[in-house]
């Protein structure tokens, strides 16, 4: 069986797979015994899980352990039992920064999402004149390093040399010292974090709605559904596994918030920007107080994993639904 | 005479030819064209500002009123990367950590994948759980025990060292995962059924079934690790094992700063392979996912 | 299904073979010569001035001492030398910013040098302020390789320009600013600034510092918060009201960012460290350099630190090695070399302003040496103090009621000292 045959032949039935495999495989034919099937799995996940196992379970077990301790990074860890959990959750600076770590997330994911799900449609429309262009075009910042998005950023809207705010000063608009705005700094640079990373969402959006069939989008017109109406109806129920996947990637992605915002406000004006993993590098790295640090980590993570699984039960949900 | 006699009766005619001629064009194409291109033109003005800052001698970068071109183009910028760093074997070991790990990580994360989306194992839903809740620990926080490993391995300073902890990656697990439940299965049953092994099935059906999503995680890990600045930081100690993006810390200024137009002519000189490698593979990942679809 | 695994299985074998081509890290044999690395962040001509002092030390000490530098600049020197010094895969000596050495030391990382110091024959009398940096609880764990006070740059051409005189106390000061302010359109923003005052981040985390010293106040003393003080209370009001009824500073300004306002010519004077000469020098400014004018009570700067430090990873014979180097590197002549070829002050103080005159910026930092006052010495958590007078100072200019700022900063300092 050739490769071109194989592609050729597929069918394109539409089949929408739930976002975390949710429902077993019923269609999977069970020819082989569970041991063999075991034993063929374990030969395919080996590679990835003997690396994972090394490199990302294993310290994340030392981590957690350092996270009863007092260690710093050098010299003899003292047991301190749950001290730094007990002292993560009486810590007025931590409960700041989880707060403006919420606010980044609620800034960023939905904007990210919108925007990249816009652009999407607005590059699958046929009428959109050199799509190619436009699709290249959009998906560049992607490439650029978020360090260097941040400084181009901060330069554009430096309020003595910046190109931006001298062209919205010509207009009438005054942004002000944008980064050292205690309430605009933090949509600043989560904003930059939307243009950064909302190419990779488009993309994943596009080939998303590529697998829509177009014989639904005809049938609603026939039955005079609007733009909208079809949107609603097909689209966004269609497009929900990738929406699931890319709303839990973006929100992973808004919760460990660092990058732009250590270069462009290091965590200022009076910390409004000051998130949970800059609080982790600094515990860590400036104070020397990893077992701090990885206990922080370690709530994160907690948190993370919630706020996935409520996600996941939503959209597992709705998918129920239609 | 009347406002509307004066005007020459040929006109609406000709505009209704040339109408004619052309596709009809809606008001609607229009704004969203025009809306694109906004949207494009302002997506695009840091990475002008980045290329033309590039060629602006210091004291235009510190000039006001500011101007997005330069009045001097000047190359002292990049001369002082070239001269500064060993620039082609920064470029070099970009490419060397970035493709390891692009390529390793991509084999592997497509083996698991493949397993978890499609062999009825008995515990994968909690393995599947459990690998991606490995995303959500900050890197920092697992950095120093990831160091005491390389080190207890004797990699610092080695591309083992930069590549292997990376050679399988819990994001292109689940990303491909993703994809991999939606392809039908009426094909690869079907091979099944002849007696072809799970390798013959995920070799011959299922991956190039896969390829957009290949080639997109391919790109979404080889950008990373060419971006990344602590890990090559921290694994390498010496200057000729770094990354370009790496190196580029070593450029300082006095009192430790750098010229803007320093900073972001390394940038450029950093993005430029990255583009031109981008460049290449677009037109087929752009193809593949207009034609094979991805979730 | 039998070649399965085995297909599986090779890939993993080529990542292992490309780890087993890799060689180890060098160790230290008894044999040989003792080996050091050494970390360090001077990436200037003062890079090259250390690369050759330690090049002669190296000369000097054939098939006995070799030391290997390694450029690690400040900025990314605590993403390195923690993971590095954790797993004992790090540099033997290491300098860094001299505020960071406390938490270091205090943390076990540093071997402590007191029987160096306690030897007169191999350390000669240094600045009081820089060995200060270098102590904490009562020991010594370094050495310094630099102590600064911030000075004044004052751009020539515009004093010229607009005839005001270098000023000298605080009052001069916002007299001269506001003469230097030039708002030509009238719009609000001027073109032209008197002085570009950092709020936050400021060069080496010291223009506050030296303003509140100016007044009589101060942020740490003895180990106890005194940043509630009226003179400090004082010195806030007073450069609000100099900035928001002159607008002779733009605001929001921090270290970097004054650097390149001064070094484009759009403002007068400056607070900045020893490298502003270099810089002015590359963007064409005339420039000379004062001491930070007089306040009411005081002439005082703080200092821009950088100390290096021996690693506990050092072994007995590595120490004495080190311990070798820094005699070497304390020496009078490379004391003199050091200083004019790093642009810094020597740290000895039997080395007058005219014997490093052939730098004539040297000469005048020399001379201005006695003013400098060492930032927050033997504070371990120095992170959580500078984060809280960067909260204060930042505040206090956008108009914040001084009194309510200067308790919470009192509390927050307080706070990270009792850590």
């Amino acid at each position: 069986m050739t490769t071109a045959h194989v592609t050729g032949s597929r069918k394109r039935a539409y089949r929408a797979p739930a976002p975390l495999g949710g429902r077993p495989d019923r269609s999977l034919q069970r020819t082989r015994t569970g041991g063999r099937r075991n034993r063929t799995a374990l030969a395919f996940l080996a590679p990835a899980l003997i690396i994972m196992a090394v490199f990302v379970a294993w310290p994340m077990v030392s981590a957690l352990q350092l996270s009863f301790t007092d260690a710093s990074g050098f010299g003899e860890a003292q047991w301190v039992g749950l001290d730094n959990y007990a002292r993560i959750f009486t810590d007025g600076d931590i409960r700041d920064a989880v707060l403006n770590t919420v606010l980044y997330a609620v800034i960023f994911t939905p904007t990210a999402v919108v925007v990249a799900l816009a652009l999407a449609l607005l590059l699958t429309n046929d009428r959109l004149p050199l799509r190619g262009l436009f699709r290249t075009s959009l998906f560049l910042p992607f490439i650029i390093s978020l360090a260097v998005a941040a400084l181009a950023w901060s330069y554009l809207i430096d309020p003595q040399v910046g190109l931006l705010h001298y062209w919205l000063r010509g207009i009438g608009i005054d942004l002000g010292d944008v980064l050292q705005d205690p309430t605009l700094a933090m949509p600043a640079v989560a904003l930059v974090a939307v243009w950064k990373n909302f190419g990779f969402y488009m993309v994943i959006f596009m080939a998303g709605l590529q697998e829509i069939p177009g014989s639904l989008y005809e049938a609603a017109k026939m039955d005079g559904a609007g733009a909208w109406s079809r949107f609603r109806h097909i689209t966004l129920p269609m497009l929900s596994n990738t929406m699931a996947f890319v709303l839990i990637f973006a929100m992973i992605a808004a919760l460990q918030a660092f990058d732009q915002i250590y270069v462009m406000t290091g965590g200022g004006p009076y910390r409004n920007t000051q998130t949970v993993v800059m609080e982790i590098y600094e515990s860590g790295f400036r104070k020397l107080e990893l077992g701090f640090a990885s206990a922080l980590s370690y709530v994160l993570l907690l948190a993370t994993l919630v706020l996935s699984v409520v996600q996941l039960v939503f959209f597992g949900r709705r998918e129920k639904e239609s | 005479m009347s406002a509307a006699t004066l005007a020459p009766t040929s006109a609406p005619e000709h505009a209704r030819v040339v109408r004619a001629g052309r596709r009809r064009v809606r008001v609607s194409t229009v704004l969203m064209t025009a809306g694109v291109t906004v949207t494009t033109l302002i997506v695009l003005l840091p990475l002008f500002i980045v290329l033309f800052t590039a060629f602006k001698p210091t004291a235009e970068v510190n000039a006001y009123p500011p101007t997005l071109l330069p009045d001097a183009w000047t190359t002292a910028n990049f001369e002082r990367i070239f001269s500064d760093l060993p620039f082609a074997r920064l470029i070099a070991n970009s490419f060397v950590f970035a493709g390891g790990v692009t390529l390793f990580a991509v084999a592997f994360d497509a083996l698991a994948a493949y397993a978890l989306a499609r062999i009825d194992f008995r515990g994968r839903q909690v393995l599947l759980v459990a690998i991606i809740a490995t995303l959500m620990i900050p890197f920092q926080a697992t950095l120093i025990p990831v160091y005491q490993i390389v080190t207890d391995l004797g990699w610092v300073n080695t591309f083992a060292g930069l590549i292997v902890p990376r050679a399988a990656d819990a994001f292109g697990i689940f990303f491909l995962r993703q994809f991999f439940i939606g392809l039908p299965r009426d094909l690869d049953n079907a091979a099944r059924i002849d007696g072809a092994s799970e390798l013959r099935v995920f070799w011959q059906i299922v991956l190039p079934n896969a390829r957009p999503a290949i080639l997109t995680l391919a790109i979404y890990i080889f950008v990373n690790n060419w971006n990344d600045l602590l890990w090559p930081l921290v694994f390498t100690t010496q200057q000729e094992m770094g990354t370009i993006t790496s190196g580029l810390t070593q450029l300082t200024g006095p009192g430790g700063i750098v010229p803007y137009g320093v900073m972001m002519a390394g940038a450029l000189v950093a993005v430029v392979p990255l583009v031109l490698a981008f460049m290449l593979v677009q037109r087929k990942f752009i193809e593949s996912i207009a034609t094979t679809g991805l979730k | 299904m039998k070649r399965t695994p085995a297909l599986v299985v090779a890939p993993v074998c080529l990542a292992l073979a490309l780890a087993a081509c890799s060689g180890g890290g060098g160790s230290s044999d008894s044999a040989g010569p003792v080996e050091l690395t050494f970390w360090h962040g001077y990436t200037e001509a003062d890079g090259d001035v250390l690369q050759q002092i330690v090049d002669d030390f190296n000369a000097a000490h054939d098939g006995e001492i070799t030391i290997t530098t390694q450029v690690n600049p400040w900025d990314v020197i605590d993403d390195t030398f923690l993971p590095a010094l954790s797993a004992d895969n790090g540099p033997e000596i290491v300098a860094m910013p001299a505020e960071r050495l406390p938490v270091y030391a205090d943390r076990g990382a540093f071997v402590d040098l007191d029987d160096f110091y306690a030897d007169d024959e191999a350390t000669p009398d240094l600045n009081a302020g820089a060995l200060d940096m270098v102590t904490v609880d009562g020991t010594a764990y370094g050495v310094p390789t630099g102590f600064v006070p911030l000075t004044m740059f004052y751009n020539q051409a515009l004093f010229d320009a607009a005839g005001v005189a270098v000023p000298t106390t605080w009052d001069e000061w916002v007299t001269a600013a506001e003469a230097l302010t030039i708002d030509e359109n009238g719009d609000g923003t001027p073109e032209q600034y008197g002085l570009a005052l950092a709020d936050h981040a400021t060069v080496g985390n010291g223009v506050w510092p030296s303003l509140f010293y100016g007044n009589g106040g101060a942020i740490v003393e003895d180990g106890e918060a005194v940043i509630d003080s009226p003179e400090n209370a004082e010195t806030l009001e007073f450069w609000h009201d100099a900035i928001t009824a002159g607008k002779i500073s733009p605001t929001g300004v921090d270290g970097v960012s004054g650097d390149s306002l001064f070094s484009s010519g759009r403002v007068a004077m400056y607070i900045g460290g020893p490298w502003m000469a270099t810089v002015s020098e590359e963007n064409g400014i005339d420039y000379g350099i004062a001491p930070i004018p007089a306040g009411p009570q005081e002439q005082a700067a703080s200092a821009i630190g950088v100390s290096m430090a021996l690693t506990r990873q050092a072994d007995q014979a590595q120490q004495q090695a080190a311990q070798e180097f820094f005699s070497y590197f304390l020496s009078r002549e490379e004391s003199v070399d050091w200083a004019l070829g790093s642009g810094w002050p020597p740290l000895r103080t039997d080395i007058a302003a005219d014997e490093v005159d052939e730098n004539p910026v040297v000469a005048a930092l020399t001379e201005q040496a006695e003013l400098g006052r060492p930032l927050l010495p033997g504070v371990v958590n120095s992170t959580d103090v500078l984060t809280a007078v960067d909260d204060l100072t930042q505040r206090a200019m956008a108009g914040e009621p001084v009194d309510d700022l200067l308790a919470q900063a009192q509390t927050a300092i307080q706070a990270a000292l009792d850590d």
